[in-house]
């Protein structure tokens, strides 16, 4: 499936996950946290399909309510008291609030990273920080790879152990640790040689030397150019309007903040269109290429 | 060298990770001794058949000092209900000449000594004593106020108004204040701090420590003294008069600064 964020120019991407994700982790307003969410969840749903779906419901709905459960344990903050503690102290509302919009908050974000890792590549990430950091870059993206690389391996190495009759998944309880235990081993060893091959190869390659040039193919076209200014606008909006008080809310002594005044409802429209750009820019592109497709 | 700092960024990723988690802002009452014991006052638990009178109760529990080391003096004083810190000159208290074991200085002549609330129990007679919670002296310091805390602080500055309540015989001045707080819908938070084996009140009707500039937060005075030690450990007698009062300045503004240790 094409999209149409992975296709614009590095800056263009990078550039926008950075005011969403900075702006999620930023407002804590209880609509702001929702249409992120929203926009977040179908985004990745739209990127990795049912996968996504699975993912969120598995592992951050219980993360919600975990964080919404531990909040009003430490915090007894707020003005309205529900019951009292077996401690002594009071359970009151606002720290359940407080816990379910800070799980929110937790798992937008983890969601908006999970977009970013598929749209941002290494090489994207190499060619917009190679200049400034370029040790800082490339160990960013030879880490980020090595996570799914290492696992990746993981299941050759088990793999090939099951034929050999070492099963992680059969015997007793010390048999398959002694069996867990022979593919760590394995593994440890493979990631040594890899990083010696790996620094090998890239001396050979002249790594390191003066003048070195990287490879890329992007190119900052108009639809870049218009994208960019989008981003910016509605991001300049937000923090003007932020910067206002549009944006305001507060959970403690008492939950109160900006409702439905002028300037915050159209902060919300601002805020929405930013979320859920990926999601209109790809419909639209779907709908002209099917447009296009039939007219043939 | 490369596979060494894969290593690293790979510690590093699982830092960040885990950090990810951290928004919990107080910290856990470390350990709950029995001083929440009693929640309704029409039937207070009998913990021990045996109760002493509560006569004998204020000049009873005479610890032993001369043993305790020197090393567990407080280094700082959370207004309120610690005792004091600095080696003091204080008035020549017979009874104990040196900081007792949760580094409480010696109480001046005729005033109740602390008693440890895990040694009292509870009985079931009935006395009263006078209770009252304030915060005046934050009217005089509306600038330093939190912003979002204004709403909560009433006009007269009086959070609960002088009122004769009754306590069970054995009880603290703190079992009394987390009873009427209770009943009266009114918002407290406390901690158990073990190291003074007392509750410290972090906070009542959402008026919190530090809400009113950094030498803010709640003291209680008993009979117009401020004892130097926690609300849990201080016992009540019969027609005792108990004031909870903010303090925007160590306790200077309620009349209570020697009990922060001058």
């Amino acid at each position: 499936m094409r999209d149409v964020i992975s296709d614009l120019h590095p800056v263009v991407s990078f550039l926008y996950f950075a005011f969403v994700l900075a702006f999620s982790m930023y407002f804590t307003h209880p609509v702001t946290l929702v249409l992120s969410l929203l926009g977040a969840l179908s985004y990745s749903i739209y990127l990795k399909g049912r996968k996504a779906l699975g993912f969120s419901s598995r592992i951050m709905l219980p993360m919600i309510i975990i964080v919404a459960l531990i909040n009003p344990l430490f915090n007894h903050q707020g003005a309205t008291i529900l019951t009292y503690l077996p401690s002594g102290n009071p359970l009151t509302l606002e720290s359940i609030a407080y816990g379910i919009s800070s799980g929110c908050m937790l798992i937008t974000v983890l969601c908006w990273f999970s977009c970013f890792n598929v749209i941002i590549t290494s090489d994207k990430i190499i060619y917009l920080f190679g200049r400034v950091i370029p040790a800082m870059s490339l160990i960013l993206s030879m880490t980020l790879r090595f996570v799914p690389r290492f696992r990746a391996q993981m299941h050759v190495v088990s793999d090939a152990q099951r034929c050999v009759g070492r099963d992680v998944s059969s015997g007793g309880v010390l048999k398959r640790a002694k069996h867990g235990i022979q593919i760590l081993s394995i593994m440890v060893t493979w990631s040594l040689e890899n990083a010696i091959e790996t620094a090998d190869s890239m001396k050979s390659r002249g790594y390191g030397l003066k003048g070195r040039t990287a490879f890329h193919n992007f190119r900052f076209d108009k639809r870049d150019r218009s994208i960019l200014f989008a981003v910016l606008a509605i991001a300049g909006t937000i923090i003007a309007g932020a910067m206002l008080g549009g944006l305001k809310y507060r959970y403690y002594p008492t939950m109160k903040g900006a409702a439905f005044e002028p300037l915050s409802v159209l902060l919300y429209a601002v805020y929405l269109a930013l979320c859920a750009l990926p999601v209109i820019l790809n419909v639209r592109e779907n709908r002209k290429w099917n447009a296009l497709k039939s007219a043939i | 060298m490369l596979k060494k700092s894969l290593i690293v960024c790979a510690a590093l990723i699982l830092a960040v990770a885990l950090c990810a988690c951290g928004q919990s802002a107080d910290e856990l009452p470390v350990d709950t001794p029995e001083i929440t014991a009693s929640e309704t006052p029409e039937a207070p638990l009998v913990m021990d058949p045996e109760a002493s009178p509560p006569e004998t109760s204020a000049e009873m529990p005479q610890d032993t000092p001369e043993a305790t080391p020197a090393s567990e003096s407080p280094s700082e004083t959370p207004s309120g209900t610690t005792p004091s810190s600095a080696p003091s000159e204080s008035p020549s208290a017979e009874p104990s000449p040196s900081p007792d074991k949760y580094g409480t200085e010696p109480v001046p002549a005729g005033k109740a000594e602390p008693v440890e609330p895990e040694a009292i129990a509870v009985g079931d007679t009935a006395f009263t004593c006078t209770l009252s919670v304030r915060c005046d002296t934050i009217l005089e310091n509306m600038d330093d106020l939190a912003p979002d805390k204004l709403e909560l602080v009433p006009e007269d500055g009086v959070i609960f108004a002088t009122t004769t309540v009754t306590f069970y015989e054995g009880e603290s001045v703190f079992n009394v204040l987390q009873r009427e707080m209770k009943r009266a819908k009114i918002h407290m938070e406390f901690v158990n701090t073990p190291i003074y084996n007392s509750a410290y009140i972090e906070g009542i009707n959402n008026l919190y420590e530090f809400d009113c500039g950094e030498l803010s937060g709640w003291m209680y005075n008993v009979n117009d003294w401020f004892p130097n030690y926690g609300c849990s450990r201080y016992q009540l007698k019969d027609g005792d008069v108990v004031e909870w009062v903010y303090t925007c300045d160590l306790g200077r503004d309620v009349g209570g600064f020697s009990a922060a240790g001058s």
